[in-house]
């Protein structure tokens, strides 16, 4: 084959995949807020619209019993070869392998799908523009639709960008499995163990604490002015105010975590938190570890070696 | 706009994970025990104002101040923007896991400059101040747009036409990006310029 080949197809084939992914957005959209609101009817006081790291670490399964080195190790090798991976078949493969994470960690899918979702913008535009844009190579195969025959879409463009959604997919299902099993200080001690400077695992420790405090501080900010008659519009004066509230959010923040800071010192803190964690490896860390990581080594030779790519 | 898993190129995302390490690790040198917790704060506001919103139009986009933390913190800039990044993926998936680094290089580069370039041309005068720091949070977005063009494009030539939009969709918030930051900069200049010193040892 060395010249495109072409083919027309009516247009309502295009208005139904589009409704069909429209339709398919909107679901899982609708999912999240039922299985949110639910969440929500119980606890009152609490405000979920900053997701918690760690919700699920009292758990029981495969993966909370999993040392915490061998699980970042394990997840985060097999996140690498799914991204070397590069076609869409392989990448679906690892959505699968992703799914299957989630459902032996025992979690609930509802945060799983709230990944999906925050992805889903720069997803979509790969999914609409690489088709159009993709340059035809000889043994593409072009599509038209009748009625706008100007736009021509190239299926394999549109390959590139399925494996893109499938494999950003595969990685974010696997985070939830990686994050959620183990509380963050574990999961940071962990990290420490691998070899992260101690200085870094306490930032992290420090800088997850302070969203909590400053989105809330944010909040408190934003209701003073809504309060005081401020109106977001499209104009100087706005983008003044939120300089302003923004360098008010720094002057407040670092004088709050001046006063912690002198009191954590006051409490004998010497750059690390006292916190006992626990190590054991047993033989099925090890082979929870090699197995993830032979499936990672599998996915990559079956996507280089049986499709070709 | 952040990169998530599986866009780059194995080699592109594994070479600027390791660079963006080297220059974490470097970073990390230049920032002393006692400024952790402050540079915790700019990593935890760096989080925070990427929620914010503002209003464009029909449209509203939010701050990514790659440029004030530069501004802020100076060497220790590329840190708290590792980090803020990893957190932004850990709680949101705002970028991904593998994209890690490459979105710190997007990120963290301009911010050094920035900070670089904040510092050197100062001044003393709060004109002067709120002209380079809107330089500097303008500046910094172009600059991340840039390399967030570089590393779509090395993709292949087939990525040109989704860089073209994404370089497109950074230009309204270059503007917003450079002015809000000016008028932080002319903030903290009136209330709290010790913040403003990137010294963060003496700014207690």
């Amino acid at each position: 084959m060395s010249e495109t080949q072409a083919m027309q197809l009516p247009l309502i084939y295009l208005l139904l995949a589009v409704f069909l992914c429209g339709t398919l957005w909107w679901l899982a959209l609708w999912t999240l807020k039922t299985a949110s609101h639910r969440h929500q009817e119980g606890q009152q006081e609490r405000d979920w619209s900053v997701p918690l790291i760690d919700s699920a670490a009292g758990g029981d399964s495969l993966f909370h019993r999993w040392d915490v080195r061998f699980k970042l190790v394990a997840l985060l090798g097999f996140a690498f070869l799914v991204v070397a991976t590069r076609s869409p078949w392989s990448a679906l493969l690892a959505m699968l392998l992703g799914l299957l994470a989630v459902r032996l960690a025992r979690l609930p899918f509802a945060r799983s799908l709230r990944r999906l979702l925050a992805m889903s913008g720069f997803l979509a535009m790969f999914l609409l523009i690489m088709p159009l844009t993709a340059v035809p190579h000889p043994g593409d195969f072009l599509l038209t639709f009748s009625g706008i025959d100007f736009l021509r879409f190239n299926l394999r463009g549109l390959s590139l960008a399925l494996a893109i959604v499938g494999k950003a997919c595969a990685v974010a299902l696997l985070m939830e499995p990686l994050l959620a099993t183990a509380s963050l200080p574990r999961t940071v001690e962990g990290l420490t163990r691998l070899g992260v400077p101690e200085k870094v695992g306490q930032m992290i420790l420090l800088a997850h604490r302070y969203i909590f405090v400053f989105l809330e501080e944010a909040r408190r900010m934003a209701t003073g002015m809504q309060v005081r008659g401020f109106q977001r519009r499209t104009s100087m004066q706005t983008l003044r105010v939120m300089g302003n509230y923004l360098g008010m959010l720094f002057v407040r923040s670092f004088e709050r975590t001046h006063r912690v800071y002198d009191a954590m010192q006051a409490r004998g803190y010497q750059g690390r938190f006292p916190a006992p964690a626990y190590f054991s490896v047993g033989k099925s860390d090890w082979l929870h570890t090699a197995c993830w990581l032979l499936l990672g080594l599998l996915l990559l030779c079956f996507d280089r070696f049986w499709l070709g790519n | 706009m952040h990169i998530s898993d599986g866009v780059l190129p194995i080699s592109v995302a594994l070479g600027s994970g390791v660079a963006s390490l080297a220059i974490a690790a470097w970073s990390v040198k230049q920032t002393a025990n006692e400024d952790l917790p402050k540079v915790a704060v700019v990593t935890a506001s760096f989080f925070v104002s990427s929620l914010i919103h503002v209003p464009l139009g029909p449209t509203s986009v939010h701050l990514l101040i790659p440029g004030l933390v530069g501004v802020l913190l100076g060497p220790a800039a590329f840190l708290a923007i590792l980090l803020g990044l990893l957190l932004q993926s850990l709680l949101f998936q705002f970028g991904g896991l593998t994209a890690l680094g490459a979105n710190a290089l997007m990120m963290g580069i301009p911010a050094l400059l920035c900070g670089l370039l904040f510092k050197r041309l100062r001044g003393d005068t709060q004109k002067q101040h709120v002209l380079v720091g809107g330089l500097a949070g303008g500046g910094g977005t172009l600059l991340a747009a840039a390399l967030l063009a570089l590393l779509l494009a090395s993709g292949g030539e087939d990525f040109f036409g989704v860089m073209k939009l994404a370089l497109l969709a950074h230009l309204p918030v270059f503007v917003v990006e450079g002015l809000v930051s000016a008028f932080t900069v002319s903030f903290l200049f009136r209330v709290k310029p010790e913040l403003l010193a990137q010294q963060l040892g003496a700014a207690s």
